[in-house]
């Protein structure tokens, strides 16, 4: 990776109104080029028509060392869900 | 195998066909060469689209000629001599600055020649053009992205773009020797001349980039099958496989 050059996650709307999805991610100098890039090799097939770059550096993340303490807590707690109700037959599928 | 071309209208849409496929080859050898993987991925889909618009416009051109012979016919089976094929095109893949000059003054005149084309009275062919400007539209906006980048860049980027610009100026004044053909075939000759020479000195100049005057080329024209000296090689490496292999399949 020579200087200057920084990856970019790319992100696909399939059509209007749908979630934007993640795809990978692309190098590039700078916005434009990174939106370049993602078009050439993320939707080549019709994969969608509106497309995000976003730097990866500003995306927040949580750190890999501290996912225990992030996400464990919510193992036990089965509480949490909403399967102790019963649901009335009029209401279908939820 | 003599490949002939009898009809004058199949004449001219073999000089765009032509001109695609030779363009689509040189574009091709940069598979697996591109300065980043992103880059590489980029120059291979332009080659693929002009690939494309090469197969469509040999269809037409047999079409026009009863169907004598297939498109792979006309690709694999005609001498550099039987290509007519602007001779800007076929120049080597020299550095990434070679690359992206040729396809700049490529995409300059493809775009205002599809757009007239768009109007042509061959139905087939009007058709053909508005569906292949998109194509050319994004092509022309990542050769001009990288002649700005290049231009714009460092004193070696720049130095290196000047350099494949003076090279490829050479093979420019027999683009717009308009013949009768041309005259009949394209709407506005003249035009497409000069807005070629203006789009070409609007992009130059906004990147530090000059169109210097260069000395004619000695070389007899395009339409009378004339090419450089790197035609040959192109078409042995483009034509070896199915004419050592005749009966190859996919």
């Amino acid at each position: 990776m020579e200087s200057g050059d920084k990856v970019w996650e790319v992100f696909i709307q399939k059509k209007a109104g749908l979630p934007f999805k993640h795809a990978g991610s692309v190098h590039g100098y700078d916005k434009k080029m990174a939106l370049q890039n993602a078009r050439d090799l993320y939707t080549r097939r019709g994969e969608g028509r509106e497309l995000w770059v976003v730097e990866a550096s500003n995306i927040v993340a949580v750190p890999l060392d501290e996912a225990d303490a992030f996400f464990d807590p919510a193992d036990d707690k089965i509480y949490r869900h909403p399967t102790f109700y019963d649901i009335p037959d009029s209401v279908g599928h939820m | 195998m003599k490949i002939t071309i009898e009809n004058k209208d199949a004449m001219s849409v073999i000089r765009l066909a032509d001109t695609s496929v030779i363009l689509a080859q040189r574009l091709a050898e940069m598979c697996s060469n591109g300065p980043t993987l992103e880059e590489d991925i980029a120059l291979s889909n332009i080659s693929l689209d002009l690939f494309g618009r090469a197969e469509e416009l040999y269809r037409i051109v047999a079409r026009m000629e009863g169907n004598k012979f297939t498109p792979d016919e006309y690709v694999f089976h005609r001498n550099e001599r039987e290509y007519y094929n602007i001779k800007l095109v076929e120049q080597p893949n020299h550095d990434f600055a070679w690359v992206i000059s040729r396809q700049l003054l490529h995409d300059i005149y493809a775009k205002e020649l599809f757009t007239q084309l768009s109007n042509s009275p061959i139905h087939e062919i009007a058709g053909l053009s508005q569906k292949v400007l998109k194509e050319i539209r994004y092509s022309f906006m990542h050769s001009h992205d990288w002649t700005n980048r290049l231009g714009l860049g460092t004193p070696e980027s720049n130095q290196r773009m000047q350099a494949a610009l003076d090279h490829l100026m050479k093979y420019v004044d027999e683009m717009f020797n308009f013949d009768e053909l041309d005259r009949k075939f394209i709407p506005d000759p003249e035009k497409l001349k000069s807005t070629w020479f203006s789009e070409v000195d609007r992009i130059l100049g906004e990147s530090n980039l000059k169109r210097n005057a260069v000395a004619p080329l000695s070389m007899r024209d395009f339409r009378q099958g004339f090419h450089s000296e790197h035609m040959g090689h192109l078409l042995s490496i483009m034509q070896f496989l199915p004419r050592a292999y005749p009966d190859a399949k996919w």
